[in-house]
């Protein structure tokens, strides 16, 4: 019998369309495809979560059924992805370890059953920061009109798939317009220029498909907006007056322990990606 | 026609040139004899470790030195020991090493040994272009225009200002004789408005008499500031002219990349038709334009990356030219390098002071598909490339074996997919080549060998937009799929 369809669990959605982008990035931009980074980890995230969870359940996990790979597979295979659209590396071993550290937050870095941080977002920083051999490379997505819309419109249908548009959207409205304050109004930049600034596919996708991740950010709505105003303020100061790269994925996650705390202040239904009874997710 | 002789002047940013009346042409053109190779290229060296900064700016400016000046926007205000004036051989050696490069390769006759491959590289041939502007030397400030500095450094007279309205600064280069090319007027405001200060470059001709320079050197300059980038768009002058920079970057780790545009790698290792043996300069210009159309024009082509620390034995592969030693590192900016406490040496199992990444970027930018300026970003990205074009030769003497027909039926397959690749890669036609060539082998083929034959009867490959067009549409299927099972 199978327990989940595969329409009814968003994760599938989100499955699809980072294997469209990682497809889209070497066909396209022509990415330096590297299969070896890939490879080592997609498998080493689902050895290691496979090897975490037998642990954590002192019983060998079941690959199928309800219990199965549908089950403890699917986010860690988006982690596994975000780990290949996000981070370079030319050795296969920091590969590795960003697989392990991201399983690692994953499993232990939790608070209330919450992760603390976007797992994948963490074993980005921790491996960049501990190695110094791995990096991120914002400019890779070019500012292609059309691969904005396509990111837009993809990326709308897999938040709506789980009611978290309103963190993509609170982060994308306020980042945009403070750069747009920024830009054109303060220091009397072209539009295009501005234009430039917020098309780059670097940033729609973490609005879409890093920021939203619903178990990572507070479950309370409101909650959720004041943190991705939040998380976009920061990220703006920091790139417009101190000149850092790649802030919003490194705001995310220095600011993620604050999450549980407005857990706290905002009490709400925590979530879960695919309860037994799919309606739950509609709550 | 004399126009009003009015201090003429032009004002560039980094060395940038311009399209204008006497330099005709800004594209590349196929030509049959010899062609013409882009004729305004600024060269810029930029070294970067944590939060400093070096960059050198190439003149290759040719006319009277009374004409000359050069205007570029700087974080800081720099101090005299920040300004050198550095021999512009760094240039010349650096070009050398890292341009793109034509290997040939040498079939040995089947009938009579093993295959054996020998080596021969040559580099693109063209020199590269460099400044072109033009001051003059009357001066009266304006008080709204705060002189920072004044400095005499070698044979320039250079001033930094600052202010806080463009119309002053206009105001103030239009006094002492500069004038701002019209699509550079946009950016004034946003620069002082970000606090950048401008770093202004004229001839001080008693000093260049008296140093007997008689070619302007290049100006390096150095600062801290953790912004890393290069301040192109003052030097657009408009809309639609294209103008190439060629940036030679050193940083401690890995590659130099773009952070605001995509940096692509040009297409490299492939084989292409002997015939472009003669023309490669010519080949390689085109390929440039057509890659840099084909990606979408916002974007920095990597030419060259590679390894050049002392202690690295295998600066090259193969190499053009002389890779850079130590002397090269320290002139070019490396200030990391430094000697040996002992000796004269650098201590090259000490990591922090020997190691050094280059990398080379080929930017061709214009208004449009730039509308901001290059910012970069150091990654420790260390993979080695380079921009390597093979020709091979065909094999000589009598090839009447059984193996010399196999060889043969295979030399026609080669000569084939060398022709499309070369279409693939340029965008013209066989008929945009001189197809026919002396060389030794050549005219002891069979003449269906030959590529005017082949191009005759071979249709070429056309370009893969299919791809796009399948890749589109499957994605679309996909979504449709997902969408109608979600409804159900």
């Amino acid at each position: 019998m199978v327990h989940l369809s595969f329409s009814k669990d968003p994760r599938f959605f989100q499955i699809f369309f980072q294997v469209f982008f990682l497809t889209y990035g070497i066909l396209f931009l022509e990415w330096e495809a590297d299969w070896q980074h890939y490879g080592v980890t997609i498998l080493s995230c689902l050895v290691f979560n496979y090897l975490a969870l037998a642990i954590r359940k002192r019983k060998w996990p079941s690959l199928t059924g309800k219990t199965g790979f549908s089950c403890w597979g699917l986010s860690v295979l988006i982690s596994a992805l975000s780990l290949c659209l996000l981070l370079k590396t030319n050795y296969w071993p920091i590969s590795l370890l960003a697989a392990a550290l991201t399983v690692i937050s994953k499993y232990t870095l939790r608070i209330n059953g919450k992760h603390l941080f976007n797992p994948s977002a963490f074993g980005i920083i921790s491996t960049v920061l501990l190695t110094k051999q791995a990096w991120i490379s914002p400019g890779q997505w070019g500012t292609g009109t059309v691969l904005f819309f396509a990111i837009i419109s993809l990326g709308f249908i897999v938040v709506t798939r789980v009611q978290k548009l309103d963190v993509s959207l609170g982060f994308l409205i306020c980042f945009a317009g403070l750069l747009y304050f920024r830009q054109v109004i303060y220091l009397d930049w072209p539009l295009d220029f501005y234009l430039h600034s917020i098309s780059t596919g670097s940033l729609l996708l973490f609005s879409f498909f890093m920021i939203s991740d619903p178990r990572t950010s507070p479950d309370h709505p409101l909650a959720r907006i004041i943190w991705a105003v939040m998380v976009a303020g920061l990220s703006f100061y920091l790139s417009a007056f101190a000149w850092k790269n790649n802030t919003p994925v490194w705001v995310l996650v220095a600011a993620a322990p604050l999450v549980p705390v407005m857990d706290r202040i905002f009490k709400a239904k925590k979530f879960i990606w695919a309860p037994e009874d799919p309606k739950t997710i509609l709550q | 026609m004399k126009r009003k002789m009015k201090k003429a002047a032009a004002i560039i940013l980094m060395g940038a040139m311009f399209c204008n009346e006497a330099s005709a042409f800004c594209g590349f053109y196929v030509a049959k004899a010899d062609g013409t190779l882009k004729n305004k290229t600024s060269q810029v060296i930029l070294v970067r470790d944590g939060n400093k900064t070096v960059i050198t700016m190439s003149n290759d400016y040719k006319g009277n030195a009374r004409d000359f000046a050069l205007v570029v926007p700087v974080p800081v205000v720099l101090k005299k020991s920040d300004i050198k004036v550095v021999d512009a051989g760094i240039f010349q050696r650096l070009n050398d090493y890292s341009k793109p490069r034509l290997v040939e390769y040498y079939d040995q006759n089947p009938c009579s040994g093993p295959m054996l491959d020998e080596v021969v590289t040559t580099g693109i041939a063209g020199k590269v272009a460099g400044v072109r502007i033009r001051g003059n030397s009357s001066a009266k400030a304006d008080n709204k225009v705060k002189v920072e500095a004044r400095y005499t450094v070698g044979e320039y007279d250079i001033v930094i200002l600052s202010t806080e309205e463009s119309g002053a600064l206009k105001k103030w280069l239009d006094a002492n004789g500069y004038k701002i090319p019209k699509g550079a007027n946009e950016v004034l405001e946003p620069y002082i408005k970000s606090n950048l200060k401008f770093f202004v470059v004229k001839v001080n001709l008693e000093e260049q008499d008296r140093l007997g320079v008689e070619q302007l050197r290049p100006i390096q300059i150095s600062f801290e500031s953790p912004k890393f980038m290069l301040p192109i768009r003052l030097g657009m002058a408009n809309a639609d002219g294209d103008q190439d920079m060629i940036v030679y970057a050193f940083s401690r780790n890995g590659r130099i990349e773009s952070l605001n545009y995509r940096t692509v790698s040009v297409p490299t290792s492939k084989n292409i038709p002997l015939f472009i043996k003669e023309n490669f300069g010519n080949f390689y210009a085109n390929l440039f334009q057509h890659q840099w159309e084909r990606e979408g024009k916002g974007i920095v082509f990597l030419e060259y990356a590679w390894d050049v620390s002392p202690s690295n034995y295998v600066k090259c592969d193969p190499c053009v030219s002389n890779p850079p030693n130590e002397n090269d590192l320290r002139e070019a900016g490396v200030w990391w390098i430094s000697k040996n406490k002992y000796n004269d040496y650098v201590d090259e199992y000490d990591p922090n002071r020997s190691s050094v990444y280059f990398t080379r970027l080929h930017v061709r930018y214009n208004r449009n598909a730039f509308p901001q300026d290059l910012v970069f970003q150091a990654t420790p990205n260390k993979e080695n490339f380079q921009s390597r074009y093979i020709v091979t030769h065909p094999a000589t003497g009598s090839l009447d074996c059984p193996e010399g027909k196999k060889y043969l039926s295979s030399l026609k397959e080669r000569r084939q997919q060398e022709m499309d690749m070369l279409g693939y890669l340029t965008g013209k036609g066989y008929d945009n080549w001189d197809l026919a060539m002396e060389n030794p082998g050549e005219d002891l083929l069979p003449a269906e060998f030959s590529y005017p034959a082949l191009a005759v009867s071979h249709t070429p490959d056309q370009n893969n937009t299919r791809t796009g067009i399948i890749f589109g549409s499957l994605t679309l299927a996909g979504f449709l799929l997902l969408g109608i099972k979600r409804k159900r």
